[in-house]
Formats: structure tokens, sequence, C-alpha cells
């Protein structure tokens, strides 16, 4: 099998629209939508869950791809990322449920591979510093916000399912906490691109300042300190997202 | 009836097995986790995605115990090259139409086998001095055997016709051969399989609800106008007529001298959508074309001026290997 594979090489059923993030921005922007869902209306809400279904198929996939790829990294680091694809094939069956939950269909909103190309990284420490760190960072952003607003709207499905695949993600992040360090130790050099590639992340996924920091029911996605700093983010790194998200002014 | 304390490895040979283990064990781990990404259909994704974690743990387990029969933990070791070769063919089926050949290697030839040499290993462990490998083989035995019941309602949702049955028994037969030229996972044989039997799924992980997710968007939710313009645009196409065809397009979309040699290779054949998605008002839907020259997969973007549906835009994407059932 090729390794690593190439971002086209993602397979994907018939019933699934795959479009480029910034595309689907601009179609939206010529309509005078927020390029972004918000969580404003159970319709916005059912986008942001298909958004996130898609994008735990894509964490499960990197996930897995990760323990095909680096057959040589310590036995510990492929036992962490089989345990990831777990969780992700069952938050994949999760938010497929809350999509049905919501009256919606799998397709029903196009796909973007922004995430899955995030974890292409051809050096482990990258791959893990930008997925388990930026963007299950992120995840704990989108989901704590989440819980809040579905316990605000009074909808226990949403809001239990969604903290259990919460505390998954925490797990996550801190196993990347994790193998950032001990896969770049005594190699500065690896890990200062590491930490690189996971701030590129983290600045495209500010999303023009969509990512801010905010109450739950202002902001469009708002930054979960608290699950950040369980998750391993030193008070340092927390800070330093949230000054990129007052720099990051486009899309 | 023999005596309590009599056993049938030593300690050097229990390890030894245990590498061969835990060779097979960890790169089906790794195959597993590899191919999520290469297969199309979600049902086959998710069955692979719950078992990877599974087979890590007992290569895990495997790889814990060599240390108690004084070799060296987790180390894995092939029992044979023939059984390398074997891995390697199991392995090659990455391309995206060839969901069938990597389940049915798994699932129908090396999870068989393992469960089968499992259970004859603990059938012949001693009682008395080798519980901890025991364990390990129970827990083994176990999950093996429920992954076989999964794998095999997965194969039956796949298998949709006689052809695709031969397929699927064509690669069982060669790999089988190979598995079988190799001596087996430990290389010593004999080589046999055991089926998942009546094994019931825990809700976790069951293999029809990961089907029930997979057929879940039957049908979509189409306004009648948007419809129509589909049907017209698309029986345009098939019947070669480019100029009906045309006037569902905004002069934005109108086709290149390629894509119109594309739109020619659609005569004669039958079209249907296969993906309808939604950006604000307007509408992203995938048109298939089969059974023309050539087959074709057509995303169109769908506007509405309130009255009439019109396509702002129009490419040839790749089809997927996976139609929905």
């Amino acid at each position: 099998m090729e390794r690593p594979i190439a971002y086209d090489k993602l397979a994907r059923e018939d019933r699934l629209v795959r479009m480029r993030a910034r595309e689907v921005a601009q179609l939206k922007v010529d309509q005078g939508l927020p390029p972004f869902p918000d969580l404003l209306s159970r319709d916005s809400i059912k986008e942001r869950v298909h958004g996130i279904m898609v994008g735990e198929l894509q964490a499960m996939e990197g996930a897995g791809r990760t323990v095909y790829d680096f057959p040589d990294a310590p036995w510990e680091f492929t036992m962490d990322m089989a345990r990831q694809v777990w969780d992700e094939s069952r938050h994949v069956e999760i938010y497929v449920r809350l999509l049905e939950h919501l009256d919606g269909y799998i397709g029903e909103f196009p796909e973007t591979t922004i995430l899955w190309r995030c974890a292409c990284a051809e050096d482990a420490a990258a791959r893990v510093a930008g997925v388990n760190r930026g963007l299950e960072g992120l995840a704990c952003d989108v989901f704590n916000q989440l819980v809040h607003i579905a316990r605000k709207m009074g909808d226990p499905i949403l809001e239990r399912a969604v903290d259990y695949v919460l505390a998954d993600e925490i797990t996550h992040v801190r196993m990347g906490s994790k193998w950032l360090t001990r896969l770049t130790e005594g190699d500065p050099e690896r890990r200062r691109r590491a930490i690189e590639f996971q701030e590129t992340i983290d600045e495209r996924f500010n999303l023009g300042g969509v990512r801010r920091e905010g109450p739950h029911d202002v902001v469009p996605i708002s930054i979960a300190t608290e699950a950040r700093r369980e998750g391993g983010f030193t008070d340092e790194e927390i800070a330093r997202l949230l000054r990129t998200t007052q720099r990051s002014a486009v899309y | 009836m023999s005596h309590p304390l009599a056993g049938h490895l030593e300690v050097d040979d229990s390890a030894r097995t245990v590498r061969h283990y835990r060779y097979v064990v960890e790169r089906m781990t790794r195959i597993l986790g590899g191919w999520i990404a290469l297969t199309p259909e979600l049902s086959a994704k998710l069955l692979m995605g719950r078992h990877v974690w599974d087979n890590a743990q007992h290569a895990d387990a495997w790889g814990k115990r060599l240390p108690e029969l004084r070799a060296a933990a987790q180390v894995s070791e092939p029992a044979s090259e023939q059984l390398v070769g074997f891995m390697d063919a199991l392995e090659e089926a990455e391309a995206p139409g060839q969901t069938i050949e990597r389940v049915v290697g798994i699932y129908r030839v090396l999870k068989p086998h393992l469960l089968a040499t499992y259970e004859a290993h603990l059938a012949r462990a001693n009682a008395v001095y080798e519980p901890p490998t025991c364990r390990i083989l129970a827990r083994c035995i176990e999950d093996e055997r429920r992954h076989v019941t999964a794998g095999e309602t997965i194969l039956r949702h796949l298998l949709r016709s006689a052809a695709l049955e031969e397929r699927a028994r064509a690669c069982e037969a060669r790999l089988w051969g190979s598995l079988q030229a190799a001596g087996g996972v430990t290389g010593a044989g004999p080589v046999t399989r055991t089926s998942g039997g009546s094994t019931p799924p825990v809700l976790s992980d069951d293999a029809s609800e990961f089907i029930r997710l997979e057929r879940s968007t039957g049908r979509w939710p189409i306004a009648a106008e948007l419809q129509a313009a589909l049907t017209a645009f698309g029986d345009a196409l098939v019947a070669g007529d480019t100029d009906a065809a045309r006037r569902w397009l905004t002069a934005a979309a109108a086709p290149g001298p390629e894509m119109q040699g594309r739109l020619r290779d659609a005569r004669g054949g039958r079209h249907r959508i296969v993906a309808v998605a939604r950006v604000g008002a307007q509408r992203l839907v995938k048109l298939r074309v089969e059974g023309g020259r050539e087959p074709l997969t057509l995303l169109l973007r769908c506007v509405s001026d309130g009255a009439d549906w019109r396509i702002a835009m129009l490419e040839a994407v790749s089809a997927s290997a996976a139609q929905l059932a």
C-alpha cells in the first residue's frame, strides 16, 4: 500500500459532494450568508453537525493512516492512534445519528477536505501536532460550544452525546501533547517544525475571526479554554491562540 | 488421560508462536487502519474502524506476554517468507473499487484462520502453567468470532450480484491457497478456518447498523421544478441533443470543447441523481450517466431565479466505486 497516500485518494460514496472550503464559503458569501454556519437556528446547527460528521470521518481515516504510515514509531504511539481510530469511528456513528435526530441526511451539505489535508503531514510529530492538537483542539472548541447551545435550547440528546465526544477529544488532545513531546525529544528542530505546522492549522481554523474568545451564544466559535487546559495546552499556548484570533482577518 | 502437567510447547516455542501471532495481528492492525481512507463504503469503513483497536490490543497483549516467556517484549516475527508473501498479497487490494477483496481477505481468510488457530491452541494449552496465554487466547477468540460474524454481514451487503460473488470467491481461493502454502500463521499448520457462528452483535459493534447508516440517504428532498429541470437536462444528454441540454445552462456554464466531448459520450446512456447537497439556496447535484460510450458523473451547481432552475456550473468528477444499495 502506498505510504503516505495523496490527498485525492480519499475514497467516498457518490452521495457526498466534495468541494474546496473556500469555494463553499464564497458561494455562501455571494448569497449574503455567513461563510461558516452559525448556531442560531436548527437548520444552521444541522449544517454544523454535518460538517462535524464529515470531520469525524476524516479524523478516523487520518488516525488509521497514522497507524499504517509510521511502522517504526514507538508501539505505544501506534496503540494511541489505534484507540483514536476506534473513538472516531464511534463519533462518526454518533454524528450520523445526530444528523438523523435533526432531520438531516448524509450528503445534505458539501464535504470539504481541509481537515484531511492537515492529516497528511509526512512527519509523525507534525501529524500529531496538527491533528491532535490543532484539529482536535478545534473540535474541543466546537463541541464545548455545541453542548452549551444544546443545553440552552433544551435538547438533551444533542447535549449528552456531544459531551461524551468532547471527553474523547480532550483525550486525543492529551495524546497529541504527549507524543509531540516524546517524538521530538532531543530534536528541537523537528519540534519547531511540528509546532509551526500546528500553528498554521490554528491560524487557518481561526477562520478569519470566526473563532474567538466570547460567550457561546454570541461568537460563532468560542474557544474552550478549560477543555484545552485539560488536554495539555499550557496557559501560554492558550494565550497565543487567543492573540492569533485577533489578527486573522482573512478567511 | 494425559498428566495434568503435560504440555505441547516448550517455553521458547511458546514465545516463538506468540511472536508469530503478533506479526500477523500487528500487520493486520496497520493494514486495516490504512485501508479506511481508501474504502468508499461507510459500512466497511466503520467495520474496519471498529476492529483496528481490538486488533491493536491483541498485538499488545501478545507483545506483553513475551517477557514472561523469557523473550523481548513487543517483538513480531513472521513464521516464514511465504507468510510475508501472503500478507503482502492481502495488502495489495488498495484501489477504491476493491472493498470486496479487502473484506474477503481479512474476514473470510485471515480472521477465520486466526480464530481456528487460537481455538486449537487453547484446546491444547496446559491449564496449570499456561493460564496467562490462555486468557489472551480467550479474549482474542471472543473478539475474532465477533469480527468474523460482522465481516460476513458486511460482505452479504456488498455482494449484490453473481459477478461480485464470483469475484469474492476467486479472491478467497487465491488468498487461502497462499495462506495454506505458508502453513498458516504459525507456519506449522494445519491450516483451518472457523466461522463466527451466530455471535449476537453488541450495539456498539453491530454491522447491520453500519449498513443501515450507509443506506440512510434514500431519497433527497428536491423541489419538483428542479427535478423536472434535471430530468430534462439528463434526457437531452442521453438523447445526444446538445442544444436541448444547453438550454438548461447559464452562459457561465457553457461547456468548453473537452467537456462537449465528454457530454457526447453520454449519448445512449441512462441518467440518475446520486447526490444532492445544498449551499444556501443553491443545490449541488451529482448526475451519473451510465450505459453510454463512457460512464460519466457530472457535478452541477443549480440556481433558481425564483421560477426556473438553471445549471450555473458543470464539471466532470471522478465517480466513486461505491454505489448506494
